[in-house]
């Protein structure tokens, strides 16, 4: 593993393309910044390895146990933001 | 099958099958980008997520509005965009179902499988709420 000393204020480059800045230090969190590429997926670690982990054991479900499902609602969308969405804007 | 994936499937309606690009791929599973979306009618309203370059290997999965009234996740800017999602009506909603021996099934609402619907290209999203949803929702049978 490579290990390096930040200061508040500056940055790693990753693969010159990723940026992870060192924001503030606030008692014993770290704020980090990160700037990277859409392509380039960015999580915490637990969340990533819970959601690995599910899907992992979720592959290859057998058939035959499907449970019998009603809907509980109308399809519902999810929300995004509106300024968010491309070509929105007049 | 309801609306919100009649759209996809209608394109390849004689096998009822689409063809879904995940370009990030799925979490653990980020090399493997080309999926097919299978509906089969005694499934519904399950439905296949298979590998193209591996077959034998699929997700089974539901549209969450057969699992609880109220799922609204919040996507991320960045996950709008990267899915060029003009509108939220755009949006097909998955969420992966896992089946473990004697206990009740489970449903990932934290980490749903969203795919535009126009574009047909999807993505694994967290969604800025994710916090407000489990990842082993227990699947109600009814």
């Amino acid at each position: 593993m490579l290990i390096l000393s930040r200061k508040p204020g500056e940055s790693i480059v990753i693969d010159g393309r990723i940026t992870v800045k060192i924001m503030r230090l606030e008692g014993d969190v770290v704020r980090v910044g990160i700037e990277a590429p859409q392509s380039v997926p960015v999580h915490r670690q637990e969340v990533y390895d819970e959601i690995q982990k599910n899907n992992q054991e979720a592959l290859n479900q057998t058939l035959g146990q499907l449970p019998r499902l009603t809907a509980k609602a109308e399809p519902s969308a999810p929300r995004t933001a509106r300024s968010s969405i491309p070509h929105a804007r007049p | 099958m309801n609306n919100l994936l009649t759209a996809p499937v209608e394109r390849q309606a004689a096998n009822g099958a689409s063809l879904i690009q995940l370009p990030c791929g799925l979490l653990g599973f980020e090399r493997v980008k080309n999926y097919i979306l299978l509906t089969r009618p005694a499934e519904e309203p399950f439905l296949r997520l298979q590998m193209v370059e591996e077959p034998k290997r699929s997700f089974l999965v539901v549209p969450p509005h057969f699992v609880i009234a109220d799922y609204r996740p919040d996507l991320s800017e960045l996950d709008v965009a990267f899915l060029e999602l003009e509108d939220p009506s755009e949006a097909i909603v998955l969420n992966i179902v896992t089946i473990r021996a004697g206990a009740q099934p489970t449903v990932n609402l934290k980490g749903p499988i969203v795919v535009n619907r126009r574009t047909l290209i999807g993505k694994q999203v967290i969604p800025i709420n994710a916090a407000e949803y489990a990842i082993r929702h227990p699947l109600a049978l009814s």
